[in-house]
């Protein structure tokens, strides 16, 4: 009788233990190291996402691209970054990714992105869009945010997109460098280089892009296989609301107090990057996580004439708010 | 008693030319490619089909945009080629025939040689600009160490019975090097050239990848960037298209130049 007791008793601990090692589900995040990632690194230090049963592996890129064809290839399940040409054309090669949530906007008052002229050259009167015309615009990437920033100044002036000649320099610090070595007359840059160029005595800024004009210009994605795991999806998003509450209330409504400077210190920590240049960069993003309507399909129509991907995409295909909208549902 | 026939046991090492095998290989792969892509198995944009590949250089041809492309980088690599190649003749001549430049030359290029020449093009870059000159130098560089060290020992090589021959007939020092050294290093200077057209391939793609806005570099990087990976591999095709066609012409040079040498 003993001897079946234990039998059984090793029996329901075998059966057991697997049970209970699941635990939560672990979901591969794409980030990059900069501040606009904040809003992650907040969910994941104060367990926001481990609150709805999931465990997020945070998994650093160097620029957005990657993080898209990643995406892509289902080598992360979630990625948040900003929306470049070659997302777009990857969706329109009909491999689907899901735009599911905001995670930065240009804002006016919020600064993210900006143009930097040379200081000799804003000494002499160059100091707007205008007077830029037939020079050196450096940009990361050709179809980068950056390179839409460029377009979209120059449209507002009433110029043509060849008035600027942009180059390409693939990397932000090497956006920096060429301005101060005079290789480049202005650069289309985000913070907090765009601080470091003016401490430096580099560069003037002369476009704020939040205050010219607003633009979702970073959102959080969903790959094909992830968003298909409903009951995971919705429950990431869960999580993903409540953090951008908190950052909304701590950092975006107030800009100072002790609430805020623990989210630059926790942003520090995540990004290696000193506290003061963080918060000067802290994005503009929806309290609740709503993305701007209508502006990703705006985007594609842009590229489109650019003629950098190949058709406009119907929102249809490529936002998908449902995820959101059913975990604020639940959170209320 | 029957006479056993001979077995050539060396015909193991012949080898014969296999013209169809050749053929049916490269097209085999290709076919199979194709047919991979058309079961969709691999989406389209991992892996563009040969045709659609095709397709999208011809579409650029018609275009323009792929003559510019590639007029750019011709431009870059002739011009950082021929200097080179010509630095590198002329420093590896000099090396072989002087004994003060042997002195000063050896250890020097010893030393710099190894340096992978893309780990210049930083430096090359804030010296010389983003411009056409910090490319067109790094190209120069990288033809520059193959072409002097093939030509010094190539001098070097020389057979010393024709030297001889030559100086007991009244040749100066000029004449010598005229009508017996560079002849006589003229085989290694074509490797040298050989082996420099590809380093070239390799440091055009570098450098254009940097700041460029037109070129075969530019090419496959915007294409990356972009996501348009047909795109990026009509810049892939065109690069071997690139080393083939310089391949061919080199070795075409070469029968022209030294054919004495013809089949080797």
């Amino acid at each position: 009788m003993r001897r079946l007791l234990v039998v059984g008793l090793v029996l329901a601990l075998v059966v057991a233990v697997p049970a209970a090692a699941q635990g939560p589900q672990k979901v591969k995040l794409g980030v990059l190291k900069l501040t606009s990632s904040a809003v992650l690194f907040l969910g994941a230090e104060r367990g926001y996402f481990k609150e709805f049963g999931i465990d997020p592996e945070l998994v650093y890129f160097q620029a957005a691209q990657p993080i898209a064809v990643a995406l892509a290839s289902g080598d992360i399940d979630v990625g948040a970054t900003g929306l470049t040409a070659g997302l777009y054309n990857i969706v329109a090669g009909g491999v689907p990714i899901w735009v599911v949530a905001d995670k930065g906007r240009e804002w006016p008052d919020y600064n993210l992105t900006a143009l930097v002229v040379r200081k000799d050259l804003h000494d002499n009167g160059v100091r707007t869009m205008r007077e830029l015309k037939g020079r050196k615009i450096g940009v990361t990437q050709i179809g980068s945010t950056f390179h839409y920033n460029v377009g979209r100044y120059l449209e507002k002036e009433g110029m043509a997109p060849g008035d600027v000649e942009l180059v390409p320099l693939q990397a932000l610090p090497a956006l920096n460098d060429a301005l101060a070595a005079r290789r480049v007359d202005a650069v289309a840059t985000a913070e907090p280089f765009v601080s470091r160029l003016e401490a430096a005595g580099a560069g003037v800024t002369i476009v704020q892009t939040g205050d010219t004009f607003p633009w979702q210009i970073a959102t959080v994605m969903y790959s094909a296989k992830f968003a298909k795991d409903r009951k995971t999806a919705v429950a990431f998003m869960k999580g993903y609301a409540k953090s951008s509450r908190h950052y909304f209330d701590a950092v975006l409504a107030k800009k100072s107090g002790p609430a805020f400077d623990e989210v630059v210190a926790l942003t520090a920590k995540y990004t290696g990057a000193s506290p003061d240049l963080i918060r000067k960069g802290f994005p503009y993003q929806d309290r609740d996580g709503r993305l701007m309507p209508g502006d990703v399909g705006r985007q594609t129509v842009w590229w489109h004439a650019q003629k950098l991907i190949k058709a406009p995409i119907a929102e249809k295909d490529i936002v998908d708010e449902s995820f959101l909208r059913e975990a604020l549902k639940e959170l209320k | 008693m029957s006479a056993r026939p001979v077995v050539d046991r060396a015909r193991v090492l012949e080898r014969s030319r296999h013209p169809v095998a050749r053929v049916v290989g490269l097209a085999g792969l290709v076919a199979l490619w194709e047919l991979l892509t058309r079961t969709g198995w691999v989406p389209a944009l991992f892996l563009p089909s040969p045709l659609g590949v095709l397709g999208a250089g011809v579409e650029m041809l018609r275009s323009g945009e792929l003559v510019g492309h590639v007029v750019t980088s011709l431009g870059r690599i002739l011009l950082g080629f021929a200097l080179g190649a010509l630095g590198g003749v002329a420093v590896g001549l000099a090396v072989g025939v002087f004994g003060v430049a042997e002195a000063v030359g050896t250890p020097l290029i010893a030393a710099t040689f190894p340096i992978p020449k893309i780990a210049l093009l930083p430096l090359l870059i804030l010296w010389l600009g983003i411009g056409e000159a910090s490319k067109i130098a790094v190209i120069t560089l990288g033809v520059f160490f193959p072409m002097a060290i093939n030509t010094y020992a190539g001098v070097r090589h020389a057979d010393p019975l024709l030297l001889r021959a030559a100086v007991s007939f009244g040749a100066g020092r000029w004449s010598l090097v005229r009508k017996v050294m560079l002849p006589a290093a003229l085989p290694m200077i074509f490797a040298g050239l050989k082996l420099g057209a590809g380093t070239s391939l390799l440091l055009l793609v570098a450098a254009e990848m940097i700041a460029a806005n037109s070129g075969i570099g530019f090419l496959v990087l915007n294409a990356q960037n972009l996501m348009e990976t047909t795109k990026l591999m009509v810049g892939i095709v065109l690069l071997s298209l690139l080393g083939l066609a310089s391949h061919y012409l080199l070795t075409r040079l070469e029968r022209a130049v030294i054919p004495w040498k013809a089949d080797a």
